[in-house]
């Protein structure tokens, strides 16, 4: 006994059509999304610029974070660090203005994190500023962005392949970076 | 698809307008969660961000007074490790120590002044400033003063050392008032007492376990709570395992085996209160087989009737026993003798521990590496032991306070409403008093009944110094640092008393304005003693603070003891007396202090509220310890949940059954049963010390928590011991390895051949 499903698709097809847009519509939500506000390039408090820094100017990365080459945290300029040149350099701009009523009201700044690692995961950025390695090679050629965005995945896979490639001791061991 | 209808359409639209937002929420749920990164806007001088800063400080967490060093990050307080440069702790700490960061962070902390505006007791505590709470008694403090009427302020603080102490004392002489109590629950009194009657020193001597060869410790648990536990496990080690020609043999004599007596060679469940009798069977055969002294004949003369034969009922252990122990003590190179903790809170405490030093004076190990060895005025402060309060003194304060001689009544962070056996009648007698004032950092029994709260910073965040009691031989002071900034709107305890004393017009007597301020002047002084000028006054104290510690191993004193004949001649332990009648209450209660959580100290912070207990490895409430005879008699297993009553009270717990207890004891640990003392401490287990006969040790006035009898009925409920151990005994699966050696020189043999009869407990069995 054959049965026919042409009834059944009938029935279905406005049902598919509805199903068909809603994907569409996801898909394009998500695109957008990923598009228009994409989590690499948060949007900062102050737009500070490290072209105009690092690029133009040269200021070599660890004049401002000084921390990197012997601590595991690279270390963000305190706003006082700012104040020290800009006491002086640029005093008029917008932005400045912005950073002086931080330090007029001794208030940190709330940046945003560009590179963040989970809590679970133990970067030192001490061994890698040791070993050399360059700040871009992870960072980003940060010395043309005006707003820092994130390159790297940051992902796993991403950390290991660059231990194999330079043979790191240790270097895919769980233990080195999960401890 | 020309000609849709307008119902599809706004259902297409419906459609792609939901799945785009789900589209975009889905890529939204895929990011990073936004992180900040905030910087200083000014940073610190020495913070550098991601290197941790380590502060040398001490713990108060006990009055054991050891050396910390905490680890610091971005201005947290993250981790508590001893200071290795600190002779007490030298670079351990204990649990206890460990917690102290819970502390510092504890939610229930009080945050700031506060007054209590409804009924005494309630929960009607509003906020208010420091200007206006310090006010409210330093008004009260100017009239009494002005008044001529110092008497009737009482300051009772925690046993407090160092420049703290000093300034209490200072602060209550300009008020013309002498009630000043320290008050602790577990405080050494009869031990005190003991070693000024027979050796006539007002301070604790320093117990060298680290060199002693064979040390009988009657009831102390001297690795977990007694005393300064940190540092008497590191002599236990020593004197195990550091030394490649000897290895220390360690003897507990109690009723219930404490983790010391885990860790001992031997452990001999002598009845309660009659360890002086076993010491003195032992003092009589030192006088026979070792002592040489002038006054031999006269020590003879006492002891004569302690015969290993004539105290082996009253003890309950065979006389053979008793007399192997005492020639195993006579013949090692350096014995030594402790006493103390619950197995020496009977009404013959003092005698007991008389009897126990006079071990250590006819082994002649007084001075020498291995013993005893007296101790010189601390460092820093002054002794304060005639300041603390026995059990006596506070049943004086709480009738002076009935009869309305009190008007003030400042606590500083100690609990008498939980540790006192008659809470009840202590709190009835708290109603008398006009004004009570709280410096607690924590909300706990004594501190909801205050009218006014001013509360302290915590330890890690104040200023203060230190001098380990009992000291280790030679002077040693410390000083701790705040090693965070103050977490909330309190002060230091030094600083609430300065600032008291200027509401009071004290500003002569006690110029300084902070604690610090105080502390720096006072080492000023011990500066210009030391170096005999002021110069460079200042790089001594950056160095102090760094160390963490100040002191010269100087030697220790060697100086002879001699015992008068009259002391001799009246040495005699008694009997222990029980409240309750056997008949009625067939068991003796003995209460222990939890490894953790002390006298209760420790029930607020949920680290060690999860820690397991260690010979039970139950984690959180309470239990009651049962012998299994006495458990199979009373037809109960583990879990059931007995009532316990005494002459005095009746509380309900359940049952462990614990196969190294006296069958004619039941153990309960002190410490749960809180009803205030915040979220992680209230309404857990139940406090063993509210059944407490009201019994003392005569001569001292010192609670003898160990002498009241209790009686056991089924409450029929049952319920699950939480607990990280499965099954206790080992059923074959040979967990404790045991080696089985030949017999040698009389020496104790293999636990092996008993094993079946003691499959868990790993002790030496002695043929018997």
């Amino acid at each position: 006994m054959g049965v026919s499903i042409v009834p059944t698709l009938r029935v279905l097809k406005p049902a598919a059509l509805i199903g068909v847009v809603g994907l569409v519509g996801m898909f394009a939500g998500y695109w957008a999304n990923a598009t228009f506000f994409p989590g690499t390039t948060p949007v900062q408090p102050i737009n500070f610029s490290h072209r105009i820094h690092a690029g133009d100017f040269e200021i070599p990365c660890q004049y401002c974070h000084t921390q990197a080459r012997r601590s595991i945290s690279a270390g963000v300029p305190s706003v006082n660090k700012c104040v020290g040149c800009h006491n002086e350099v640029a005093t008029d701009r917008p932005e400045i203005r912005k950073l002086m009523n931080y330090w007029v009201n001794k208030d940190p700044i709330p940046w945003i994190k560009v590179h963040d690692l989970p809590d679970f995961v133990y970067f030192p950025h001490k061994r890698h500023v040791q070993a050399n390695i360059e700040c871009q090679s992870c960072h980003g050629p940060v010395q043309t962005m005006d707003v820092v965005t994130r390159i790297a995945p940051l992902q796993m896979g991403w950390c290991r392949d660059c231990h194999l490639e330079n043979e790191v001791q240790h270097g895919q061991d769980c233990l080195t970076c999960h401890k | 698809m020309a000609n849709i209808e307008r119902r599809d359409f706004l259902k297409l639209v419906g459609a792609g307008g939901i799945g785009a937002g789900a589209g975009f929420m889905l890529s939204e749920s895929t990011k990073h969660p936004l992180e900040y990164l905030v910087p200083y806007a000014v940073p610190p001088e020495e913070f550098s961000s991601g290197i941790a800063t380590w502060y040398n400080s001490v713990c108060s967490m006990c009055s054991a007074g050891c050396g910390i060093t905490v680890r610091t990050r971005e201005g947290r307080a993250k981790k508590i490790e001893g200071n290795p440069a600190h002779p007490v702790s030298q670079g351990a700490v204990c649990a206890l120590g460990q917690a102290g960061l819970q502390a510092l962070y504890n939610p229930d902390r009080l945050t700031g002044p506060l007054v209590q505006n409804a009924e005494r007791g309630s929960a009607g505590f509003v906020k208010t400033t420091w200007d206006e709470a310090l006010g409210r008694v330093g008004e009260t403090l100017s009239a009494l003063k002005a008044a001529g009427q110092g008497d009737r302020i009482c300051l009772l603080t925690e046993g407090v050392g160092g420049h703290l102490a000093e300034l209490f004392e200072r602060f209550m002489a300009e008020l013309g008032a002498d009630r000043l109590l320290h008050y602790e629950f577990a405080h050494p009194q009869t031990l005190y007492a003991a070693n000024q009657r027979l050796f006539g020193e007002t301070r604790l001597p320093y117990y060298d376990l680290q060199n002693a060869d064979y040390v009988i410790s009657f009831g102390a648990d001297y690795l977990s709570t007694w005393i300064s536990p940190v540092h008497h496990s590191l002599g236990f080690g020593r004197s195990r395992h550091a030394r490649p020609d000897a290895r220390g043999y360690f003897v507990q004599v109690e009723p219930r085996m404490s983790v010391s007596g885990a860790a001992a060679d031997e452990w001999l469940a002598a009845a309660p209160g009659t360890e002086g009798l076993f010491a003195l069977a032992i003092a009589r055969h030192l006088v026979e087989k070792r002592y040489r002294g002038a006054d031999r004949d006269a020590w003879a003369a006492a002891l004569d009737r302690y015969t290993p034969a004539s105290v082996a009922e009253a003890v309950d252990l065979p006389a053979a026993r008793i007399e192997r122990v005492a020639q195993k003590f006579a013949a090692s190179k350096a014995s030594l003798a402790i006493g103390g903790g619950t197995a020496c809170s009977h009404t013959n405490a003092v005698a007991t521990l008389v009897a126990v030093n006079a071990l250590n004076y006819l082994v002649g190990n007084l001075g020498k590496p291995g013993g005893v060895v007296f101790n010189p005025e601390p460092a820093v402060g002054r002794d304060t032991q005639a300041r603390h309060a026995t059990y006596r003194a506070m049943r004086e304060l709480a009738d002076a306070a009935r009869a309305g001689k009190i008007d003030v009544l400042i606590v500083n962070n100690t609990n008498p409403l939980f540790t006192l056996p008659d809470a009840a009648e202590f709190a009835a007698a708290l109603q008398e008093i006009p004004l009570i004032v709280s410096l607690s950092s924590f909300p706990d029994e004594t501190t909801a009944m205050a009218d006014v709260i001013l509360p302290s910073h915590t330890y890690l965040e104040s200023w203060g110094d230190h001098s380990p009691e009992p000291g280790v031989g030679f002077p040693v002071g410390a000083v701790s640092q705040p090693v965070v900034s103050p977490l909330y709107n309190t002060r230091a305890t030094g600083d609430i008393v300065l600032a008291l004393a200027r509401q009071v017009g004290l500003d002569e007597a006690l110029p300084w304005p902070s604690m610090e301020d105080y502390l720096r002047d006072s080492w000023r002084t011990i500066h210009a003693q030391v170096s005999g000028g002021t110069e460079g006054f200042d790089t001594f104290w950056r160095d102090i603070l760094r160390a963490g510690v100040w002191g010269e191993d100087t030697g220790r004193d060697h100086a002879s003891v001699s015992v008068s004949r009259n002391v001799i001649a009246s040495i005699d332990v008694g009997e222990p007396e029980f409240a309750g009648a056997e008949e009625t209450y067939p068991f003796v209660l003995y209460p222990y202090e939890s490894n953790a959580l002390r006298d209760g100290r420790g029930a607020n912070l949920p680290w060690l509220q999860e820690l397991p207990d260690a010979m039970t490895s139950i984690v959180y409430g309470s239990w009651i310890e049962l012998n299994p005879q006495t458990a199979a008699q009373l037809g109960v297993k583990e879990g059931d949940v007995l009532d316990v009553e005494s002459p005095y009270g009746k509380i309900a717990a359940p049952v462990y059954v614990y196969p190294a207890i006296r069958p004619d004891v039941i153990a309960i640990p002190i410490g749960q049963g809180h009803t205030e003392y915040g979220r992680y401490a209230r309404n857990r287990g139940v406090n063993p010390i509210r059944i407490l006969a009201p019994q003392m040790e005569p001569e001292t006035g010192a609670l003898a928590w160990s002498a009241t009898r209790v009686k056991l009925t089924r409450t029929g409920r049952h319920v699950e011991l939480v607990k990280t151990g499965g099954e206790s005994r080992e059923l074959g699966r040979d967990i404790v390895q045991i080696a089985s050696s030949t017999p040698a020189q009389g020496e104790a043999r293999s636990v092996a051949l008993q094993s079946t009869r003691l499959r868990s407990i790993p002790i030496t069995v002695e043929p018997t």
